[in-house]
C-alpha cells in the first residue's frame, strides 16, 4: 500500500491542439503553415527524392542531377517555358543558329556579357565572361569517354571529327582538349563558332538543349579535378550556396543573370496569368531550398502544410484529393480548391509491349494481332492508373508533333471477336499456348500490370507467364534478345517523333530484331526533316507499317498531374523544363506569402 | 578471461572470412550488373566496357575478392559507384546521425521500460497486469510502419507538435528527432516490457526475495536493490546485443523522416545497385555483431561472479 502511494503515475500531458513546441513556422487561421516575405525576398521550398549523383554536367544524365545542373548552368538552347508544342529558344546565343544551305553547317553567335559566377578558380576570384572557347571545351569534354559514359548518344555520328576524338579518349586519360583539333568545331572569334555536321541533322539542336551539354569553364575543371562534381561553376540563374547531402540544399539568386521572363506564350497564357511577369529579369525567386524527402507521404503532408511549392500526385494521393467529372476532366476536391490548384499535362512517355521477332512463336503475325486486339488499354488505365493516362494510336505521345493528332490513329482497337479470329488464323486457336512476358520491375505496380495482361490474354486462350526482372537484368535481356514479349517504355530525349520511330529502325532495335526495309527507308527520309505536312505523310506510312506488322503494341502515355499552392505564380507544367525555379514567384495579392527560415 | 577473449577473437576470423566470401559471391555471381544499372537505357557496349574497367569489375574473381579483403582489413572500402565519394566519409557522417536517432530512445527507453516492467510485475495477476499485457500484445502486433505513418500524420501534421520531417546538423537536430525518438520508444515498450516482466517474475519467486521481505525490507528496496540486481544479467545481455543495430540505423524511420543515417544510405544503395556500400554494410554489420556478441559474454562474466569463461 505504501508502495502504491509512493509510486506516482505519470499523467498524460493534456492534448493541446496547435501546440508548436517542436515545430517551426507560423500557422495562419486555417492551421496551415505559410512563409512570410522579408524585404521582398521570395524563398521557395521544394522536395527532391534523392541526391544528385554528380553536379558535373557532362558526367550526369539522371533526372535529379539534371535538376541541379539546369539551375546552376545554362545550355546554348533551351525549351520555351510557355509555348506548346515545345520549341527551342536561344539562351546563351543571340539568336537561333544560322543553318547553311546544305544544312550541314550551323553558325552560332554567343550573347556578349554573360559571366560565370564568381569563384576562386578564376583570376581574382571574379567570374569571367563566357566565350567560344568555353563552348568548344565543353563539347570536347562531352565526347571524352572517361567523363561521359551516359549521354554520348546525343552527339554520336553527328559532328565531323568528334567521334574520332572520342576514340582517342579510350586510350588516353586526361587528353588535353586544347591540343585536339576537331574539324567539326570551328572557332571564328570569341563569340562566333561553327559546328560542321557529318550529314544534315536538325535534331542536333535538341542535343544542344540537353543538360549534359551545359557550358562549363575550363578553369573549374583544372582547379577542382574530381571535386568539380561537387563544386559547380556556371552561368545559371542560381549558384549553390549550401550542399548538404540528404538534407536541405540551397540555391541563391544570381544577381547578374541575363535571362528575362518570356513575353509571349500560347493561347490562354495571358488569361491564366502566365504573362503577368513578362519581361522581368530572372530569377524571380531569391532563394530555392530543396529538401530531401524520399517518401511520398511526408512530401504530401509537407505540401498540405504549405511547406512545399508543388507536389506530384501519385495513385493513392490522387484518389484522396481529386476526381474525374463526367466529361473525363480532372478536378480538385472542393475543400482543397481554396488552397491549391491542380495541373495535368500529357507525359512524354510511351508505354508499349514489344515482341522478339526472332522468337519462333512471337514471329507469328496473326498471333501478335490477336494479342493486340485482346488488350483493353483504356480499362487498364482506369484500373491501374486511376484513369490518369491516354491510350495511344501511334508510338508518339500526344504532346509531340507527329502524333495521332497530326496523322490519325493507327492503333489496334480492343475487339475480342477479332482477337479470337486472329487466334484461329495463327494456328493456335485450338491449341493451349503459353507465352512469357518479361517485365522490367518487381514492385506491386508491375505485378498488377502482369495480372491485367494475364487476364486479358486468358480470354483468348493464352496462358501468360511472368518473368519479373530487376532493371539491370531487364536491360540486358531486352538488349540481347533474351525474351519473348516484354513491357517497355520510352521517355522522349527531345520532343520530336524521330526519337520514338527510331526505336523500330533496324539498326536500333537490338534485342527485338524487327526489320522492315520499307520502314527503314521511310525513317531515313523523315528523320532529319522538320515537322511539316510532307513529313507527317511519311510518318503516316510508317505508322501503317507498324499497324500491319505489329512488332509493338501501343499502350498509353501518362497524364502527369499534381498540385500547386495557390500562392505560387507562373507555374506551368513543362515536361522538358522539369524544375522551372527561375520563372516562379509568389502572389503579392495572396495573404499567404513566402518567408525566409 | 584474457585467453578466452583472444580465443574468441581468433574464432571470429574464419567467421568473418566466410561472411566476406559469401557476400562477395552473392553480389558478384548472383547480383545485378551495376554497370548496366548505372548506364541505363542508353548504354553502349563501349561505355559498358569502359565503366567495368574503371570499377575493376573486369578483373578476375580471385583478384576482385583479394581487393575486397584488403578493403575490409584497411577499413577503406573504396568509393561509391553512384557518387564517387569515399565510403569512409559517407559512413562517418551516417553513423553519427543513426546513433543520434537510435541511442537516446534506446537508453532512456530501456530505463523507463525497466521501471514500468517492475511496476507491472509487482501487480502480477491483477487487472493492471492483465490490461497492460493485452495492450502491449496489441501494440506489438501493429506494424512499425503503421506507427510511423499514423503518428507522423497525427502528431506532426494534424496537431503540429513536431516538424513533419527533415534534419539539421548540431543541436538543431533535436527538434527533428523528437518525434522519431517518441515512436522508437513507443514501439520498443511492448517487447521490452514483456521481456523484462518475464525476467522479473522469474526472479520474484526466488528464495532471496522471500528472505529480503521476511527481514523487513521495503518493497522498493526489494525491487530495486535485490530483484533488479539479479535480473540485470539477462537484461544486460539482451541490451548489449542490440547495440550493433543502433549503429546500423532504423531503416524505415530514416526514410520517412529523411534522416541521413546509415539506414537511409543503405536503402539508397540497394535501390541504385551501389555495391561497394552494400558489401561494406554487410561486412561491417557482421563485424559489429561478432564483437558485441563477445562483449556480451565478457560482461556476463563480469556481472555474475558465478559465470566463469573458459
Amino acid at each position: 500500500m505504501k508502495f502504491k502511494r509512493q509510486i506516482m503515475f505519470l499523467c498524460l500531458i493534456p492534448f493541446l491542439n496547435n501546440c508548436t513546441w517542436f515545430s517551426s513556422g507560423e500557422k495562419n487561421s486555417s492551421g496551415q503553415n505559410f512563409f512570410k516575405a522579408e524585404d521582398n525576398k521570395v524563398v521557395l521550398h521544394q522536395a527532391r527524392s534523392a541526391d544528385a549523383k554528380t553536379l558535373d554536367p557532362q558526367a550526369q544524365f539522371d533526372s535529379i542531377s539534371g535538376l541541379f545542373v539546369r539551375s546552376l548552368y545554362d545550355t546554348l538552347l533551351d525549351y520555351h517555358y510557355l509555348k506548346r508544342p515545345y520549341e527551342l529558344i536561344p539562351v546563351l546565343l543571340e539568336e537561333m543558329p544560322e543553318i547553311s544551305e546544305d544544312k550541314k553547317t550551323l553558325t552560332f553567335k554567343l550573347k556578349k556579357g554573360i559571366h560565370f559566377s564568381d569563384d576562386p578558380c578564376f583570376e581574382g576570384g571574379k567570374g569571367r565572361e563566357l566565350v567560344t572557347d568555353d563552348v568548344l571545351y565543353t563539347i570536347k569534354r562531352f565526347a571524352d569517354i572517361n567523363v561521359n559514359a551516359m549521354s554520348w548518344f546525343l552527339l554520336s555520328d553527328s559532328v565531323v571529327g568528334l567521334d574520332d576524338m572520342r576514340e582517342k579518349t579510350k586510350k588516353i586519360l586526361n587528353l588535353d582538349y586544347d591540343k585536339e583539333q576537331v574539324k567539326g568545331l570551328e572557332k571564328i572569334d570569341s563569340y562566333t563558332f561553327k559546328i560542321h555536321l557529318i550529314e544534315p541533322n536538325p535534331l542536333a539542336l535538341y542535343s544542344l538543349a540537353a543538360s549534359s551539354l551545359s557550358i562549363i569553364p575550363k578553369e573549374a575543371v583544372t582547379k577542382y579535378g574530381d571535386d568539380f562534381s561537387r563544386h559547380p561553376v556556371g552561368t545559371g540563374a542560381f549558384y549553390l550556396k549550401e550542399y548538404r547531402k540528404k538534407q536541405t540544399m540551397t540555391f541563391v539568386k544570381n544577381e547578374n543573370y541575363f535571362m528575362h521572363y518570356p513575353k509571349d506564350g500560347e493561347l490562354g497564357d495571358k488569361e491564366n496569368g502566365f504573362l503577368d511577369d513578362a519581361g522581368k529579369k530572372l530569377p524571380l525567386a531569391s532563394e530555392v531550398q530543396l529538401d530531401y524527402i524520399p517518401e511520398s507521404q511526408p512530401e504530401m503532408l509537407k505540401f498540405k502544410n504549405g511547406e512545399l511549392a508543388w507536389v506530384a500526385l501519385d495513385r493513392d494521393n490522387f484518389q484522396q484529393m481529386a476526381f474525374f467529372d463526367k466529361s473525363g476532366e480532372i478536378h480538385l476536391k472542393e475543400d482543397l480548391a481554396n488552397d491549391f490548384k491542380i495541373y495535368t499535362e500529357p507525359g512524354l512517355v510511351t508505354s508499349y509491349i514489344v515482341f522478339n521477332m526472332k522468337d519462333n512463336i512471337a514471329q507469328n503475325k496473326n498471333l501478335r494481332k490477336a494479342i493486340a486486339h485482346a488488350i483493353d488499354f483504356k480499362k487498364k488505365i482506369e484500373l491501374l492508373s486511376n484513369g490518369r493516362g491516354l491510350t495511344l494510336g501511334t508510338i508518339v505521345p500526344l504532346s509531340i508533333g507527329g502524333s495521332e493528332k497530326d496523322i490519325g490513329n493507327y492503333g489496334i482497337p480492343f475487339d475480342l471477336e477479332k482477337a479470337r479470329d486472329y487466334m484461329k488464323k495463327s494456328g493456335y486457336g485450338d491449341k493451349p499456348l503459353q507465352l512469357v512476358m518479361t517485365i522490367g520491375g518487381t514492385t506491386t505496380m508491375y505485378q498488377n500490370l502482369y495480372e491485367f495482361l494475364r487476364d486479358s490474354l486468358d480470354k483468348i486462350g493464352i496462358d501468360l507467364k511472368p518473368d519479373y526482372k530487376t532493371w539491370p537484368s531487364y536491360l540486358k535481356s531486352t538488349q540481347i534478345g533474351d525474351f519473348q514479349m516484354a513491357t517497355a517504355a520510352w521517355t522522349a530525349d527531345y520532343p520530336d517523333p524521330e526519337n520514338f520511330y527510331q526505336l523500330l529502325f533496324s539498326e536500333n532495335t537490338r534485342g527485338s530484331a524487327f526489320k522492315n526495309d520499307e520502314y527503314d527507308k521511310l525513317y531515313d527520309e523523315m528523320r532529319f526533316m522538320q515537322n511539316s505536312p510532307e513529313r507527317f505523310e511519311i510518318i503516316k506510312k510508317m505508322a501503317q507499317i507498324l499497324q500491319e506488322e505489329v512488332p509493338v503494341i501501343f499502350d498509353s502515355t501518362p497524364l502527369v498531374s499534381g498540385l500547386v499552392q495557390n500562392w505560387l505564380t507562373n507555374f506551368k507544367r513543362n515536361i522538358m523544363v522539369d524544375y522551372p525555379f527561375k520563372y516562379l514567384s509568389v502572389s503579392q495579392k495572396s495573404e499567404k506569402t513566402v518567408a525566409q527560415k | 578471461m584474457f585467453f578466452y577473449v583472444i580465443r574468441r577473437l581468433l574464432y571470429m576470423i574464419p567467421t568473418l572470412l566466410g561472411v566476406a566470401f559469401l557476400t562477395f559471391l552473392l553480389f558478384t555471381i548472383f547480383g545485378e550488373d551495376p554497370v548496366r544499372q548505372a548506364l541505363g537505357l542508353h548504354a553502349s557496349e563501349e561505355a559498358i566496357v569502359a565503366l567495368r574497367a574503371k570499377w575493376g569489375l573486369d578483373q578476375s574473381f580471385a583478384k576482385q575478392f583479394y581487393d575486397f579483403l584488403v578493403q575490409i582489413l584497411t577499413f577503406d572500402y573504396g568509393e561509391s559507384f553512384s557518387t564517387g565519394e569515399k565510403l569512409s566519409d559517407i559512413f562517418c557522417g551516417g553513423v553519427l546521425v543513426s546513433l543520434s536517432l537510435t541511442a537516446p530512445p534506446f537508453v532512456f527507453g530501456t530505463l523507463f521500460n525497466i521501471v514500468i516492467a517492475l511496476f507491472i510485475s509487482y501487480f502480477r495477476g491483477k487487472s493492471l497486469d492483465k490490461i497492460s499485457t493485452f495492450l502491449f500484445v496489441v501494440s506489438m502486433s501493429i506494424s512499425y510502419l503503421v506507427y510511423i505513418i499514423v503518428l507522423q500524420y497525427l502528431l506532426a501534421y494534424r496537431f503540429g507538435w513536431f516538424p513533419i520531417q527533415g534534419f539539421e546538423p548540431g543541436f538543431s537536430s533535436i527538434s527533428y528527432l523528437m518525434l522519431p525518438w517518441f515512436i522508437i520508444g513507443l514501439v520498443s515498450m511492448g517487447p521490452d516490457i514483456r521481456l523484462f516482466r518475464t525476467i522479473f517474475l522469474d526472479q520474484v519467486k526466488s528464495d532471496y526475495i522471500r528472505t529480503a521481505r521476511a527481514k523487513g525490507a521495503s518493497e522498493p528496496r526489494v525491487l530495486f536493490v535485490h530483484l533488479l540486481k539479479n535480473a540485470m544479467i539477462p537484461i544486460l545481455t539482451n541490451t548489449v546485443i542490440a547495440i550493433p543495430f543502433l549503429i546500423t540505423g532504423a531503416f524505415v524511420m530514416e526514410r520517412y523522416f529523411a534522416l541521413p543515417g546509415i539506414g537511409d544510405i543503405t536503402i539508397t544503395a540497394i535501390n541504385e545497385g551501389d555495391f561497394p556500400i552494400i558489401k561494406a554494410m554487410t561486412v561491417m554489420s557482421a563485424v559489429l555483431y561478432s564483437c558485441f556478441n563477445l562483449l556480451t559474454d565478457v560482461l556476463y562474466a563480469l556481472v555474475d561472479p558465478r559465470v566463469k569463461l573458459s
